[in-house]
């Protein structure tokens, strides 16, 4: 009896002592000067060196600065000056010199210094670590060889800093400066870490930037809020606070959006673009990614290149594009429009004439026809309708029965891993805006060329793009890369360039619409 | 006053304060639930003990343990067979970059010592780092996602007896009568709609046209509504349902036709005996019902955006978050063994004549 009332009287007691006020819809921010957006997924994790996802980097684009970032103006993406204010390469583009910016604080009040950017490639690399990105640095002088543990002091690595001037020595030529903008190579602050530990220093309240924005809370699948930074060294962000609810299913985004929930919807149900394109808050745009199909050149009959060239002749992509009403360009040749070395000319055109005396030449006729062809895609309602549509054109233009198999993303990756169909499907998200990222997919090395074709002649061209010191000179040999990938080798058939589809309030100013799909919120203002 | 009386009063009283707490927009402090458990399995001891079931429920708990451990086993070596890895992403990685990670989290070890490694990290209480989210314990996920979870599950659940009882019982005393085809035709049409299109529905109604209620979100009671119908109303159906056919069978028992004729008012006979009598039924769904509204309650929380367990159970799959997989499929096989095993102990109480050894 006394236990039980004393019980009783301990529970009450906590109960009471620990009540705390749950935060309103809105999270107490003022709707007049707060931007409400939606996360598509709750981001990994937000630190920096271990991220991989676009979730995660859209968070912290806002959070933190790169040595240099991109620039968008008049559709062209230029560098401009981040952390570092100015930088050379040497003639080859071997060398690389960045002049670290002064004066800068991280919202702590702690100075900014150019020691934090090696401290910051140093951890990615650490084979602890274990970061998915780390390859963004293997351009430098023995940053594969830290990271696979085969050097273990750092100091050979080829990065060396003198005052705040920072010398970075790459193995091969390359335009090294694009690395710097994504998310993996920021700085960081090894003090924090150590104080807070490897995996929590990047919550809320322990986060120590020096972005536009400070991260002022991050509660797991519910919310995350920025607000704006008081000491970043760049232009006061215009609107002050963002609130950004974490929220999976697109149809959810769409019915907040229209409930006037959130402001801003960045993606939008495929099945309802239709309808959706006839508002006037509908905004789209062209991306920097590109869809394709691959063929498996290393087993009966896409071994053959004549067939390969046939079934490519054999597709329209114009009609795919229509039936999918949603912007996309179609696309022959492997760059997507907005970066150098694209080129409408590039790539095997639609010829069903071409494509039946291919086949024919290859020995398939009436009498011998081509054996049922294996195409698989990834389970999505998107892919199935394209893939049913390329299915049909093969079928009526080339008269080749196309069996079609999906698998769950994961399984299909394996599949591809292991052993690809005769044709699958796939796409290509830049990570900068540079022919050589999607070149680079097809070369011999390249995890991502799961075709099994394989040309040194590609190779040698892709490594001579880049080390070529004038455009004029790169586009020869990227010329020349596109003729072997598309015309001689036919590994693979280009499809068509991505888009993004948002739906945006009006009251929402200068939201970030770029082909980089970056968001970066400091120049957003709202107007209510 | 006794201690077996004391208990669940205790225990009401800490349901209905943390209830309360919700709803007046607190946060229910962690130690209220850890509370609101220890007072469960107080009262569940004491009923044991009293009701002489130690050996009975003992004989359960180590059947229990060990289905956990088959289950354990056979999801732990089922995940390493279906094809593809947590680390194969669209952009896939440079092979000493996978070794790297692979090596992080024991996944380079043979496959058994793997198992040996997970074994002895569960028996000391943790269930490993998620794969997907860097950094956070499997641990804390479930324990940021179980309260929205539980609180969605419980508000069904409420909502469901509170609609499907009166409605079976009102049913079953207006017999063949247009009042009994309404109540069925709602249950019967409540069972027929799956919850997603009733919560399709309810959101395009309520928040969009009339734009009274949130499309989204867990955060206030008005945010609770569209969820908590849409997700209790297929249970309500079912229990009226269950309820109806059970009270018409009690109706026609001799001991209902003796209180009638004692001259009891139809009121008292239809509340006291009939409904007590008809429920034993309704306490047998009842289990299964529970685990079903938590475990199946994923497809709403999904829709409505809610920060449950049930999108970590879809996405942990397709991430091949093994360690998260694995933490779910624990917690649900436990909350559903159990939830059975209550029950099982409650029909004594519920019914005498039914003995447990």
């Amino acid at each position: 009896m006394i236990l039980n009332k004393f019980l009783q009287y301990f529970v009450i007691c906590l109960t009471l002592f620990s009540c705390q006020k749950k935060p309103s819809g809105e999270y107490g921010l003022d709707p007049s000067d707060t931007l409400r957006i939606a996360f598509g997924a709750e981001p990994p994790t937000l630190d920096w060196n271990k991220s991989s996802d676009t979730t995660s980097s859209s968070v912290i684009d806002n959070l933190m600065d790169g040595l240099v970032v991109f620039e968008y103006l008049d559709n062209k993406i230029n560098l401009g000056a981040g952390l570092a204010t100015n930088w050379e390469g040497s003639q080859k583009n071997t060398v690389w010199k960045f002049q670290i910016r002064k004066n800068v604080q991280w919202e702590d009040g702690q100075p900014f210094e150019p020691s934090q950017v090696i401290d910051g490639w140093q951890r990615l690399l650490d084979p602890k670590t274990a970061s998915p990105y780390a390859y963004f640095l293997f351009g430098i002088q023995g940053a594969e060889d830290y990271n696979s543990g085969k050097i273990k002091d750092f100091s050979k690595v080829g990065v060396k800093l003198k005052g705040h001037e920072l010398q970075v020595k790459l193995n091969n030529s390359m335009y090294f400066p694009y690395a710097l903008t994504h998310t993996s190579t920021y700085p960081v602050r090894k003090d924090l870490i150590a104080k807070y530990g490897e995996d929590k220093w990047m919550q809320a309240g322990n986060f120590v930037g020096l972005g536009a924005y400070s991260l002022k809370r991050w509660d797991h699948d519910k919310v995350i809020i920025l607000k704006a930074n008081p000491k970043y060294y760049g232009t006061a962000p215009k609107t002050p606070n963002i609130l950004g609810y974490i929220i999976t299913d697109v149809n959810t985004q769409l019915n907040m959006f229209n409930a006037g929930q959130i402001d801003v919807l960045d993606s939008v149900p495929s099945v309802q673009l239709r309808e959706l394109k006839k508002r006037s808050d509908f905004v789209e745009y062209g991306i920097l990614s590109s869809y394709y199909f691959g063929f498996n050149t290393q087993i009966e009959p896409t071994n053959n290149p004549l067939v390969r060239r046939a079934i490519a002749h054999a597709i329209d992509r114009t009609k795919v594009t229509r039936m999918m009403a949603g912007g996309q360009k179609p696309m022959s040749g492997w760059i997507p429009e907005g970066i150098l070395a694209h080129d409408p000319e590039a790539g095997l055109k639609f010829d069903p004439v071409k494509a039946k005396d291919l086949l024919k030449q290859a020995g398939y006729d009436e009498s011998n026809p081509l054996p049922p062809i294996q195409l698989s895609f990834n389970t999505n309602q998107d892919h199935k309708r394209i893939i049913e549509n390329v299915q049909s054109q093969i079928k009526k233009n080339l008269g080749v029965e196309i069996q079609v198999q999906n698998n769950e993303w994961k399984v299909y990756l394996g599949n591809l891993k292991a052993k690809p169909t005769q044709i699958y499907r796939m796409g290509w998200v830049a990570d900068y805006p540079d022919p050589h990222n999607f070149y680079e997919l097809m070369t011999s090395k390249s995890e991502n060329n799961y075709t099994g074709w394989k040309s040194p002649k590609f190779d040698k061209a892709v490594v001579q793009a880049v080390s070529a010191p004038t455009d004029e000179q790169r586009l020869k040999y990227y010329k020349e890369a596109s003729k072997l990938l598309l015309e001689e080798g036919v590994s693979v058939i280009p499809m068509f360039s991505g888009v993004a589809h948002k739906l945006i309030h009006p009251s929402v100013i200068s939201y970030p619409m770029n082909p980089m799909s970056q968001r970066r919120l400091k120049n957003v203002s709202l107007q209510r | 006053m006794k201690i077996e009386k004391y208990i669940p009063l205790l225990l009401l009283g800490l349901i209905v304060w943390a209830i309360g707490l919700d709803l007046f927009g607190y946060i229910i402090p962690s130690v209220l639930f850890y509370a609101i458990g220890l007072t469960f399995v107080c009262g569940l001891g004491v009923f044991i003990y009293k009701n002489s079931l130690l050996k009975y429920t003992m004989k359960r708990i180590g059947e229990a343990f060990f289905v956990i451990f088959l289950i354990m086993t056979a999801t732990f070596l089922l995940l390493r067979t279906i094809p593809g890895g947590p680390f194969d992403e669209e952009k896939a990685l440079p092979p000493e970059i996978k070794a790297n990670i692979e090596k992080k989290y024991n996944l380079d070890q043979p496959l058994l010592t793997q198992y040996a490694l997970y074994i002895g990290q569960v028996v000391r209480g943790d269930m490993g780092e998620s794969f997907k989210y860097v950094g956070r314990s499997v641990t804390d996920i479930i324990k940021e996602a179980l309260p929205p979870s539980l609180l969605l599950g419980f508000y069904a659940l409420i909502l469901a007896f509170l609609m499907g009882i009166p409605l079976g019982l009102f049913a079953a005393a207006r017999h063949n009568t247009w009042i009994d085809n309404l109540c069925m035709g709602f249950a019967v049409s409540g069972i027929a709609l799956p919850n997603f299109l009733v919560a399709t529905l309810l959101v395009l109604f309520f928040s969009l046209k009339l734009q009274v209620l949130p499309a989204a979100l867990w955060v206030t009671p008005w945010h609770y509504i569209l969820p908590v119908i849409a997700l209790g109303i297929r249970p309500a159906a079912f229990i009226a349902r269950l309820t109806r056919s059970s009270v018409l069978d009690v109706i026609q028992s001799d001991y209902i036709r003796t209180a009638k004729a004692k001259g009891l008012s139809a009121r008292k006979v239809l509340w006291k005996h009939v409904l007590k009598n008809s429920l034993l039924p309704v306490l047998t769904f009842s289990g299964p019902l529970a685990a079903g509204i938590m475990s199946g309650s994923f497809v709403i929380e999904f829709i409505f955006a809610i920060p449950g367990l049930g999108p970590h159970l879809i996405s942990s799959v397709s991430n091949r978050d093994y360690p998260l997989i694995l933490g779910l499929t624990l917690l649900y096989s436990i909350m559903l063994i159990f939830a059975n095993l209550i029950v099982d102990l409650l029909y004594t109480f519920f019914d005498p004549r039914i003995k447990l050894s």
